[in-house]
């Protein structure tokens, strides 16, 4: 096992994804998409997707910066503004964010991180709204699966076209479709405090990260076996750890049945529902 | 005898009968100016494939009044198009009809329905239980359904019981991008490649296109002789329909040159089952 065995033709999945953004927005009855850029690799990665996709007068991209955002996100959102060539959109979400900080006196950088994810989800589903368009997501198949996201803030979107796709295929699919390398080559951050970075956070480089899931999730491999390719046993049981505590972000929540047709048990019906 | 087949490679509406309906008159119209002989769909066609609880909604008898424009036209055109066929017993069934000469002359009850991972057939639909053997004008004709065609002792017990043309209406999702093609053509390549070769058969592969709730259809439809290999290969993702030429005089020469059919002994087959049986 090495990070080779991830490679994908990555000319297969540009094709691939880009169908996937237009079928699905168009069989929902939308033309328009709305991303929030936070100047990160997967966001850029979906902006130029979708722009590809759809067309750069069908995409509407929003920087949503907090007063401590960093001004590398702020450069590399500008950056793939003028790349992809949609004019530049800004919202501070400062003064809401403090207006409700200033009521928790002590709160910390979890919460806030968590309570800054979900406004941005407000403001982007509002800015959807208005412009009569899907939130598209920008979750990667890694944070997914170790959780590393925010339940109804980041994960939340109609639809999530690099869902299926690991950190490390995200950086070799930017690779090849072209981003810009400053975009590709910085270290990924959620950017909720200063100096923050995933791999710091999750104590392990994308790439190890990865691979280990890979073993444990697409190849069904016991963590017995995931050790014998040579991973940390104490990795692997954190990484097996964070799966299952993160699993109810991952799922509807449960409903409690009553009936003969409950929703999600025993009505099911495709997202493309039509009449 | 030599006719022209055409390939539909499709995108159907899912749950939207009045939608696929029109577009399959519109394919067939289009197939029959083109000069074929013979039209073959996808599987569900005429439905869309994630049905779920839609099932209930669109399960039709293959001689329901909405069919009527497609009976009409096969008495100029053969026509195979998948459907959820309401069955004499109220079960539905993931069918697929064989119309010419203006009636429904049979319908196959796919018999494999995948329910692991992302399939979930078997929670909707019924199972059929009979293979699939008629006679038609282009000769011996058998019709697998998608999964149907991955069951080797199937299509070989189908070539054995005397299949020439055998028609494979699919809903193939894509899966395995890390290679020069996808991992399950590499998987339909071997089935269509074992057909053709080693049982002397034409195969109509017509697979969808278009996505249903994240699953992407990759289409690859194709026709594989018997003697001329992949001799039609639809492009991935892409709503196309092709023409294709059976030539039905390659049969019996690859039959010939490479005799499996001949030496096929079903006998031996029942034999290990029995002795199995009576152990």
């Amino acid at each position: 096992m090495t990070v080779d065995t991830l490679a994908l033709n990555n000319a297969f999945v540009e094709d691939y994804l880009k169908r996937f953004v237009q079928e699905e927005l168009h069989t929902s009855g939308f033309t328009e998409a709305c991303i929030a850029l936070s100047g990160g690799l997967d966001s850029a990665l979906v902006l130029k997707l979708a722009v590809d996709a759809l067309g750069a007068d069908h995409v509407h991209a929003i920087f949503l910066p907090y007063k401590i955002s960093s001004a590398e996100s702020k450069r590399d959102v500008r950056t793939m503004f003028e790349f992809c060539g949609i004019p530049w959109q800004e919202l501070d979400i400062s003064g809401m964010a403090d207006a409700y900080l200033a009521l928790q006196p002590g709160i910390d950088r979890l919460r806030t991180g968590n309570l800054l994810a979900r406004l941005r989800m407000a403001v982007i589903f509002d800015q959807s709204k208005k412009e009569n368009a899907l939130v598209v997501g920008t979750s990667n198949k890694s944070e997914l699966l170790v959780g590393y996201s925010t339940w109804y803030g980041d994960m939340a979107c109609a639809i999530m076209p690099i869902g299926d796709l690991y950190k490390t295929q995200v950086r070799s699919l930017a690779r090849h479709i072209g981003l810009p390398q400053q975009v590709i080559a910085k270290p990924p951050s959620a950017d909720l405090w200063a100096g923050q970075t995933d791999e710091g956070e999750i104590g392990v480089s994308y790439e190890t990260l990865d691979q280990v899931l890979y073993l444990l999730v697409d190849q069904r491999c016991s963590s017995a076996e995931v050790i014998s390719e040579g991973f940390d046993l104490d990795l692997v049981q954190r990484v097996e750890r964070k799966i299952l505590t993160s699993q109810f972000k991952r799922v509807p929540p449960p409903i409690a049945k009553l009936s003969q047709r409950t929703v999600g048990t025993d009505f099911l019906y495709p997202r493309d529902w039509r009449k | 005898m030599t006719y022209t087949v055409a390939l539909a490679q499709v995108n159907p509406a899912c749950g939207d009968l009045e939608y696929n309906v029109k577009m399959h008159i519109d394919q067939t119209e289009r197939a029959l100016e083109a000069g074929a002989g013979l039209i073959v769909f996808p599987e569900l066609s005429l439905t869309g494939y994630t049905l779920k609880d839609q099932t209930l909604d669109v399960m039709r008898p293959a001689d329901c009044p909405e069919f009527a424009g497609l009976r009409e036209l096969s008495r100029h055109i053969a026509i195979c198009a998948g459907f959820v066929e309401e069955g004499e017993d109220g079960i539905p069934y993931n069918s697929a009809f064989f119309m010419d000469a203006g009636e429904v002359r049979h319908v196959h009850r796919k018999m494999y329905l995948p329910t692991h991972g992302m399939f979930e057939e078997l929670k909707f639909l019924g199972r059929g239980r009979e293979l699939s053997v008629f006679d038609t004008r282009f000769g011996r004709t058998g019709i697998v359904i998608c999964r149907d065609l991955f069951h080797p002792l199937e299509v070989s017990t189908m070539a054995a019981l005397g299949v020439e043309l055998l028609l494979a209406p699919s809903a193939m999702p894509a899966r395995g991008f890390g290679g020069e093609e996808l991992g399950i053509e590499q998987t339909v390549g071997l089935a269509l490649g074992s057909a053709s070769t080693f049982l002397g058969m034409f195969v109509v592969y017509v697979n969808r296109v278009g996505f249903d709730d994240g699953l992407g259809f990759y289409g690859g439809s194709a026709l594989s002789d018997p003697i001329g290999g992949i001799t039609v290969s639809a492009p991935r993702f892409e709503a196309v329909q092709l023409l294709g030429t059976v030539d039905t005089s390659h049969i019996a020469r690859h039959r010939y040159q490479l005799p499996i059919r001949r030496e096929e002994d079903l006998e031996i087959i029942r034999h290990a089952l029995e002795t199995r049986r009576n152990s």
